[in-house]
């Protein structure tokens, strides 16, 4: 493949000690517990990396922590991996926590991403609720994706998609988040979207 | 570009977005508390000082983004420069523990989980750095998200990913 040179970084002058790649992101969200980390870590290069994020910014609004038994203070965990496309450009992707309370922290990341995967559980659909409003409102190319825990779907796709009410050009699949292959399957569905919007506005 | 610049920032912001100097206090909640048990992870990170220093002490007080500019996005590239790995010796604690991570370029987000520091103390120190001339600050450009030559070729890598993987690498 032709080499294309960065349109992101300036040609710099920098005595870096070596060039970086150009970084891209995708953002997997979802409540907690539903497979985000284990999406992550399935198709990761690198073992995934854990960095507390956002913290100071919603200290103060939080009041209900109901759901962290046994904590008193609230982190946020973020957990990332990445995959090496090619020297010159490298996949990040983030897992962010999909609860209403840490939407605080989704612009931070989600910010330049080139899209989103809502991971869902079936069992607890209302969980991922706040990540598809979210990604519909901010207008970022997003796919659903139902995990298949123990290959066991426990509605179809259509009861799914009349649940979330999510429209209907938005695609919503079944993987298995602890398969490389279904993992990356999920993830070309999102890019997928991301390149026809990109063409859309390219055309126009 | 001279050396210690960042790239092109989107936002017309200032290309080191610092925070506004803030007080420290308005720093010192729950939340930077809850930082203290950082130390309690994996038994790969480095031993040695505790973690018993409040983040943003670090930074002076500094938060990143705070009013003058948008945040470094997690996947900004950070690397080091010559004279910032020549000068390693003259930098102490998280300024050298920073520049020495970045011999190879990584990403704001991987710096902050290796080095145990908060995100945005990663931010802030690594604009510190890069004014300094010890790091060069690679921002990404949001453009980059309707570049299809880009979204192809991410689209070509992924395809290449095999079904399966074998053992994960500790870094990248």
């Amino acid at each position: 493949m032709v080499s294309v040179p960065s349109p992101t970084h300036e040609a710099h002058s920098v005595t870096a000690v070596e060039q970086p790649p150009l970084p891209v992101k995708l953002v997997i969200a979802g409540g907690f517990g539903v497979g985000k980390t284990t999406a992550v870590g399935a198709i990761s290069e690198i073992r995934p990396l854990t960095t507390e994020a956002a913290i100071t910014e919603v200290a103060a609004g939080v009041d209900d922590l109901s759901h962290t038994p046994g904590k008193t203070t609230t982190t946020v965990a973020m957990d990332f991996g990445c995959i090496t496309i090619d020297p010159t450009l490298k996949l990040y992707l983030f897992g962010t926590p999909g609860q209403d309370r840490f939407g605080f922290m989704w612009d931070d990341v989600v910010q330049g991403a080139l899209g989103g995967l809502v991971i869902v559980d079936t069992r607890r659909l209302d969980d991922c609720y706040a990540a598809v409003d979210y990604f519909e409102h901010k207008d970022i190319p997003f796919a659903v994706a139902v995990n298949a825990f123990d290959g066991e779907v426990h509605h179809n796709l259509d009861e799914v998609r009349w649940a979330l009410d999510i429209s209907d050009h938005v695609p919503l699949t079944v993987f298995d988040a602890r398969h490389t292959g279904s993992v990356r399957d999920a993830l070309l569905v999102v890019l997928d979207v991301a390149l026809s919007r990109a063409e859309d506005t390219t055309a126009n | 570009m001279t050396a210690g610049e960042p790239g092109p920032n989107e936002d017309g912001g200032p290309p080191c977005a610092w925070g506004s100097p803030r007080s420290s206090g308005a720093e010192s909640g729950g939340g930077a508390e809850s930082l203290g048990d950082g130390g309690t992870r994996g038994s790969s990170e480095p031993a040695g000082r505790a973690p018993a220093i409040r983040p943003f002490l670090l930074t002076a007080g500094r938060v990143a983004g705070g009013g003058t500019g948008p945040p470094l996005p997690v996947e900004t590239q950070v690397v080091a420069t010559s004279s910032g790995l020549s000068g390693l010796d003259s930098l102490a604690f998280e300024q050298h523990d920073l520049v020495a991570a970045c011999r190879h370029p990584q990403s704001v987000a991987e710096l902050a989980a290796r080095l145990h520091l908060h995100l945005n103390v990663v931010r802030v120190l690594a604009q510190d750095l890069c004014t300094a001339g010890h790091l060069a600050v690679h921002v990404p450009n949001a453009r980059t998200t309707q570049d299809i030559s880009v979204l192809r070729r991410v689209i070509d890598g992924l395809r290449a990913v095999p079904d399966s993987r074998g053992t994960l690498r500790d870094s990248g």
